[in-house]
C-alpha cells in the first residue's frame, strides 16, 4: 500500500514535471492518454464495479463534451461569464442528469439487454445529432474558443494540459474515494447479487441508477475536456467507435482492478499516438491485442500484474525466470513476424504501390524495419516464417512451464478463475 | 401509388437480406447465449471474398464459396477462440466477439484499402424485370429476394423435417437434456456457429453485388441486424423474420417521406405552433429515418424485451 | 384470521398463487407466533420455497394477504419487507461471492443502520457498522475467515454466512430455507446449534426436511402439502396426526 502511494505521487511529479520539456505533439498525445484514463476509469466504476456492461457510454462523454461547447459559446459571445477551469462541471451536470434518466430505464434490463439498451440510446443519439443543427451543430458540429480566465489564457497547449492533468487527477481520486465509502462497498454488492441486496432491504433499481448516474457524470468530465482541447466537437463523440474505444481499454487494463482501466486507457492511446504516425494498421495492432488479452489473460494488464504483486512471496521467482525471458523472446519474435506481415502487405498492397508498378512494371523493393525486401524473394516471406514458427513453439513451451511453476506453489486458486464480471448471466 | 408499390417491393426485398442476416445471429443466440458482435463482419467477409472469387473466376463461383470460406471462419473462431472463453462466462465471449470486429474490418481495410471496391453483378444479370410506372424494376433486386426466399425455405425444411433440425432445436431450448440424451452439443454448437457465418456470408455475397461493398458495411449493418434480433425476439427466427420485414419496409419508405412531428400536430392544429418550435419537432422522416430503428428497438427492450415473438423465459 | 394479537408476528391469510394456469398455493392459512421457531415441511414441489417467495415479496400474491406485525406487507417489494423486520436466507446459496466474509456481514449491517445512499463518509472509520460485523461474524463462528472471499468458503461456511448475512440486517423475522441441504450430519448438527443460539429471542421459520432436526430444533411445525397446510401443532401432534403419516412423514421415514 505505501509502496503504491510512492509510486501514484513519483509519477504524478513526473506528470507535473515532464510535459514542458515535450513538444506539443507528446503534450497533446498526454492530453488524450488522461483524458482516456478518466473516460476508462468512469466506465469501469459501472462495468467493473457496478457489473453492468455498457455499449453506448460515447453518449455521456458526448454530452458532456456538447455541453461545454456551448457553454464556450456563449462565454465567448458574451452572453454569459463563466470561469474556462470550471467548465467540466456543468459537463459533469448535464451528464449526471442524462445519466440518471437514461440509467433510470437502462437498469430496468440487465444482463445482453442492458448492454443493448445502452447501445440503443448512444446509437440513437449518434443518429439523430447529424441533423439537429441547433443542439449539435448538424454534421459539421460545434466549435468555440477557450478564454481567458483567472488569469491563464489557455492559448497554448501546455496550459490545457495543466487543466486536464488537475481535473483528471481530482477525479479519479474522487472515483477512488467513492469505492471507500458504504455506497461503494454497495456497488460491489450489487454486482455480485443484485436479488440478494434487495432481500437486505436496498433498493436495487435506486442504487443501479446512482451508480450509472455517477458513472455517466464522470465521462461527462472526461468528455468535456475533450470539448476545451479540441475547442469543438461534432456528432461523431457519439459513435460507436468512441463507446467500443473506451470498452477496449478498460478490457486490456482489467476492469477487476480499480486502476486497471486506467493503465489500460493510458498504453493503449499512447500506443496509438506512437503507432499511427507510422502505420494506418494501427487499429489492427489494438484490436489483436484485445482478443488476446481475452483469450489468455482475461483478467487484462492489470490482473496480470495484480496476481504477481499478491504472489509475490510464494512464487519462485528464480525458476520463474528463465521461463518468464523464453516467453518475452518468443513473445517478441512473434510480434516481429506479425507486425513484418502486417506492415509488408499495408505497403505492397497500397494504391501507391500497385500504381508504381502498373507505371514501371516492375515490383520495387520496400523496406520494413530500415532493411529492403524484395516481394518475389524468397527469404522476403522465409524470414516471418522463422520468426513465427520458433516463436510460437517456444511460447507454448515457456507457458506450459509458468503454469506448472504458478500452480505448484499456489494452494488452491490460481486467479484463473473467476474473471470478467458475470455481466450477462441471467438476463432482461 | 408508384411510390407505394416500389417502396414495399425494395423494402421487403431488403427485409428479406436483412433476414439472411440475422438469422444466424438469434439462432447462435438462441442456442449458444452469444451475442455475437462480429456476426455482421462474416457479412462483409462474404462480401470481399465474392469479389476475389468473381474476379479470379466468375461470380458463382464467388457466390457459392465465399460462403464455405465464412462458414469454415465461423467455425475456427467457436472452436478455437469462444469455446476457450466459454468458461468465463457470456459477457467475456461477447466482448472477444466485439474485438473480433475491429480486426476483420482493418484486415479488409489492408488488403481491400479504405475505398469501395466495385465487385458488380455480371451483364446478363443486369436487366430489367419488369417495367413499374415507367421505372425499370431491376432483376437483380428481385434476385436478392429469391435467394433469400430459398436459404429461408432451406432453413426451415432443416429445422423442422431433419433430425439435425431436430437436434439443434432441443440443443437450443435444453442444452442439458440435449447433451443427457447423448447428442454431440458441442458440435451441433459448431455446426451452428459455422451456418450462421455461412449464411451471413452469402448474403453477403449476394448483396455486394448489389449494394457498396466497402469497409464499413459490416459496422452499418451490424447495428440494423441488432435491432432486428432485438425486435424480432432474441433468439427467435420468426420474430426475426417479421421485424426484418418491418424494418426493411419501413427503411425504405422513410427515406421518402417529408413527415414530421409537426405535421402531425398540424392534423389537430396545431401546425404553426409546432413548427415554431423547431428543433426536434419539424424534422422530417427523412432525415430521422436512420433514427427511428433505434427507437423503436429500445421501445421494444423496455417494453417487451421478449421482442415480438420471443418467448417468456 | 381477525384473531390478530400481539403475539402473531406473521399472519397469512388464504394466500393463493398461480404460474400462467398452474396453482401452486391453494390458500394457505398460517399464523407465526412471536419468538417461536416454526419449522415447514412437505414433500418436494409442495411450494414451500414459493411461500417463501411471497412472503420475502419475490413474487406477488395472486389472492389472499400476508401481514406481519399486524400490517399488510403482501404486494410490497422485498426491500420495503426486509426494513420492516423480515428477512430470508436462500435455499441455494446466495452470497456475495468476490467479497470477503466480513464484507458480506457488513452489506447486511449497513442494511440494519439505513446506510443505503452514503458517499461521503469512509466506511473504515465506521466503528459501530465494524464492530457489530466483527461480532456478528464470531457469532456465526466464522471470525477465522473474515477476510476469505465468500466464494472460497467451504459450503457449510457459505450457510452460516448465510445466516449471519440474515441476522446482520437486525430482522426480527428470519426464514430460513433448508439451511441444513446437503450438510453431513456432523455439519448439520453444527448447525442445528447455530441456528438454536442466533435466533434466540426472535422468530423463525424454516423449511427443513430432516425431521431429526425439525424435532428437536422447532416449537411447531406446519406441513405443506400441493400448496395447502395439511396440519399445524407441536411435534408430537404432527407426530401422531394420521393424515400427515399417510401423505408425508410416512415416505420420508423410509429413507
Ligand atoms: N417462478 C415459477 N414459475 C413457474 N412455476 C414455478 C415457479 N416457482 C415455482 N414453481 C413451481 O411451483 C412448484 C413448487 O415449487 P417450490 O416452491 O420450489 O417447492 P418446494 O420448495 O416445496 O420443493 C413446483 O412445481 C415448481 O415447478
Ligand atoms: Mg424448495
Amino acid at each position: 500500500m505505501r509502496y503504491a502511494l510512492i509510486a501514484i505521487l513519483a509519477l504524478l511529479a513526473l506528470l507535473i514535471i515532464a510535459p514542458p520539456l515535450l513538444g506539443t505533439g507528446w503534450q497533446y498525445a498526454l492530453i488524450n492518454a488522461l483524458i482516456a484514463a478518466l473516460f476508462a476509469a468512469a466506465f469501469n466504476l459501472l462495468v467493473g464495479q457496478g457489473g453492468m456492461l455498457s455499449f453506448g457510454h460515447a453518449a455521456y462523454f458526448g454530452v458532456g463534451a456538447f455541453t461545454v461547447i456551448h457553454l464556450m459559446q456563449s462565454v465567448e459571445y458574451g452572453d454569459f461569464p463563466f470561469p474556462t477551469v470550471l467548465l467540466p462541471l456543468a459537463g459533469a451536470a448535464v451528464s449526471l442528469l442524462c445519466g440518471v434518466l437514461a440509467g433510470f430505464f437502462a437498469t430496468m434490463r440487465s444482463g445482453v439487454y442492458f448492454a443493448l439498451v445502452t447501445l440503443a440510446l448512444a446509437e440513437l443519439l449518434h443518429s439523430l445529432a447529424p441533423h439537429w443543427d441547433e443542439m449539435f451543430g448538424g454534421e459539421a458540429g460545434l466549435s468555440s474558443m477557450r478564454m481567458p480566465s483567472l488569469g491563464l489564457t489557455f492559448g497554448s497547449t501546455l496550459e490545457v494540459y495543466y487543466l486536464t492533468l488537475a481535473w483528471v487527477v481530482i477525479c479519479i481520486g474522487l472515483l477512488y474515494a467513492y469505492t471507500r465509502t458504504p455506497f461503494g462497498r454497495l456497488t460491489l454488492a450489487l454486482r455480485d447479487n443484485e436479488q440478494r441486496i434487495r432481500f437486505m432491504g436496498f433498493n436495487a433499481h435506486g442504487t443501479k441508477i446512482l451508480v450509472f448516474g455517477i458513472s455517466a457524470m464522470f465521462s461527462g468530465v472526461a468528455g468535456s475536456l475533450m470539448a476545451i482541447s479540441n475547442e469543438t466537437a461534432n456528432y461523431s463523440v457519439f459513435s460507436t467507435q468512441v463507446s467500443a474505444l473506451v470498452v477496449l481499454h478498460t478490457f486490456v487494463g482489467g476492469s477487476t482492478i480499480f486502476f486497471g482501466p486506467i493503465v489500460g486507457a493510458c498504453v493503449l492511446s499512447l500506443f496509438t499516438f506512437v503507432v499511427s504516425g507510422v502505420t494506418h494498421s494501427w487499429m489492427l495492432y489494438q484490436g489483436i491485442i484485445f482478443v488476446l488479452v481475452m483469450l489468455f489473460a482475461p483478467k487484462g494488464i492489470g490482473g496480470v500484474i495484480q496476481a504477481h504483486i499478491e504472489q509475490r512471496h510464494s512464487l519462485p521467482w528464480k525458476r520463474l525466470a528463465a521461463p518468464y525471458a523464453l516467453a518475452t523472446l518468443a513473445g517478441l519474435m512473434v510480434a516481429c513476424a506479425t507486425v513484418f506481415v502486417v506492415q509488408s502487405l499495408e505497403i505492397v498492397l497500397s494504391r501507391e504501390y500497385a500504381a508504381a508498378v502498373a507505371r514501371t512494371g516492375e515490383y520495387a523493393p520496400y523496406t520494413v524495419f530500415g532493411l529492403e525486401w524484395r516481394v518475389f524473394h524468397p527469404l522476403t516471406w522465409l524470414f516471418p516464417l522463422l520468426l513465427l514458427v520458433p516463436g510460437l513453439y517456444m511460447l507454448r513451451r515457456a507457458f506450459a512451464r509458468i503454469q506448472t511453476l504458478w500452480d505448484n506453489d499456489e494452494s488452491d486458486d490460481d486467479g484463473d478463475i473467476a474473471t470478467t464480471p458475470e455481466l450477462m448471466e441471467g438476463g432482461r | 401509388m408508384e411510390f407505394l408499390i416500389v417502396s414495399t417491393l425494395n423494402g421487403v426485398i431488403y427485409g428479406m437480406l436483412l433476414f439472411m442476416v440475422s438469422a444466424g445471429l438469434t439462432l447462435i443466440f438462441g442456442m449458444m447465449g452469444v451475442l455475437n458482435f462480429a456476426h455482421a463482419s462474416f457479412y462483409m467477409l462474404g462480401a470481399y471474398f465474392a469479389y476475389t472469387l468473381s474476379g479470379l473466376f466468375n461470380f458463382w463461383v464467388g457466390l457459392i464459396v465465399a460462403p464455405l470460406l465464412v462458414a469454415i471462419i465461423g467455425m475456427l473462431i467457436e472452436r478455437y477462440m469462444l469455446r476457450r472463453v466459454h468458461a468465463h462466462g457470456h459477457a467475456h465471449e461477447l466482448l472477444l466477439t466485439f474485438g473480433l470486429v475491429f480486426i476483420f474490418e482493418e484486415l479488409i481495410k489492408l488488403f481491400y484499402g479504405d475505398f469501395p471496391v466495385s465487385y458488380q453483378r455480371p451483364d446478363y444479370l443486369n436487366f430489367a424485370i419488369f417495367n413499374l410506372f415507367g421505372t425499370d424494376y431491376p432483376f437483380y433486386r428481385v434476385f436478392i429476394g429469391l435467394v433469400a426466399l430459398l436459404m429461408f425455405i432451406v432453413l426451415f425444411v432443416l429445422l423442422t423435417r431433419t433430425r439435425v433440425g431436430m437436434v439443434v432445436r432441443a440443443a437450443e431450448r435444453l442444452p442439458d437434456t440435449a447433451r443427457a440424451l447423448g447428442h454431440n452439443v458441442p458440435m451441433v454448437f459448431l455446426g451452428v456457429f459455422g451456418a450462421g457465418a455461412g449464411l451471413a456470408g452469402l448474403s453477403g455475397a449476394v448483396a455486394g453485388a448489389f449494394f457498396p461493398t466497402n469497409p464499413n458495411m459490416a459496422l452499418e449493418l451490424g447495428v440494423i441486424v441488432f435491432v432486428v434480433v432485438v425486435v424480432g425476439g432474441l433468439g427467435s427466427l420468426a420474430g426475426s423474420l417479421i421485424a426484418s420485414l418491418l424494418i426493411g419496409v419501413f427503411s425504405s419508405f422513410a427515406v421518402g417521406l417529408d413527415w414530421s412531428l409537426a405535421s402531425l400536430f398540424g392534423l389537430i392544429g396545431l401546425g404553426d405552433w409546432a413548427n415554431s418550435l423547431g428543433g426536434l419537432v419539424t424534422m422530417p422522416l427523412s432525415s430521422i429515418s436512420a433514427t427511428v430503428p433505434f427507437l423503436l428497438m429500445l421501445i421494444v427492450l423496455l417494453v417487451r424485451p421478449a421482442g415480438l415473438m420471443g418467448s417468456k423465459n | 384470521m381477525d384473531t390478530e394479537t400481539q403475539s402473531d408476528v406473521l399472519v397469512i391469510d388464504d394466500l393463493r398463487k398461480h404460474f400462467g394456469g398452474l396453482e401452486i398455493m391453494r390458500g394457505v392459512d398460517l399464523t407465526i407466533k412471536h419468538g417461536e421457531r416454526h419449522a415447514l415441511v412437505g414433500p418436494n414441489g409442495a411450494g414451500k420455497s414459493t411461500l417463501f417467495n411471497l412472503i420475502s415479496g419475490e413474487h406477488r400474491p395472486s389472492g389472499g394477504h400476508i401481514y406481519l406485525q399486524g400490517q399488510r406487507i403482501s404486494g410490497l417489494k422485498p426491500e420495503q419487507i426486509s426494513r420492516r423486520g423480515l428477512t430470508r436466507s436462500f435455499q441455494i446459496t446466495n452470497v456475495f461471492s468476490r467479497m470477503s466474509a466480513f464484507e458480506n456481514i457488513r452489506i447486511g449491517v449497513m442494511a440494519r443502520h439505513g446506510i443505503r445512499f452514503n458517499l461521503y463518509r469512509r466506511i473504515r472509520p465506521m466503528r459501530a457498522i465494524n464492530e457489530e460485523s466483527h461480532a456478528l461474524l464470531r457469532q456465526v463462528r466464522l471470525d477465522h475467515r473474515a477476510d476469505s472471499l465468500a466464494s472460497d468458503l467451504t459450503y457449510s461456511e457459505q450457510r452460516a454466512l448465510e445466516i449471519g448475512m440474515t441476522l446482520a440486517t437486525g430482522a426480527e423475522v428470519i426464514l430460513l430455507d433448508e439451511p441444513t441441504a446437503g450438510m453431513s450430519r456432523d455439519e448439520t448438527a453444527y448447525m442445528v446449534e447455530l441456528i438454536r443460539q442466533v435466533t434466540e429471542g426472535k422468530t423463525l421459520m424454516m423449511v427443513e426436511h430432516d425431521m431429526s432436526v425439525v424435532f428437536g430444533l422447532c416449537d411447531r411445525i406446519s406441513v405443506l402439502v400441493y400448496g395447502r397446510i395439511l396440519a399445524t401443532g407441536g411435534p408430537e401432534e404432527i407426530r401422531s396426526n394420521q393424515e400427515v403419516q399417510s401423505a408425508y412423514l410416512g415416505e420420508e421415514e423410509e429413507h
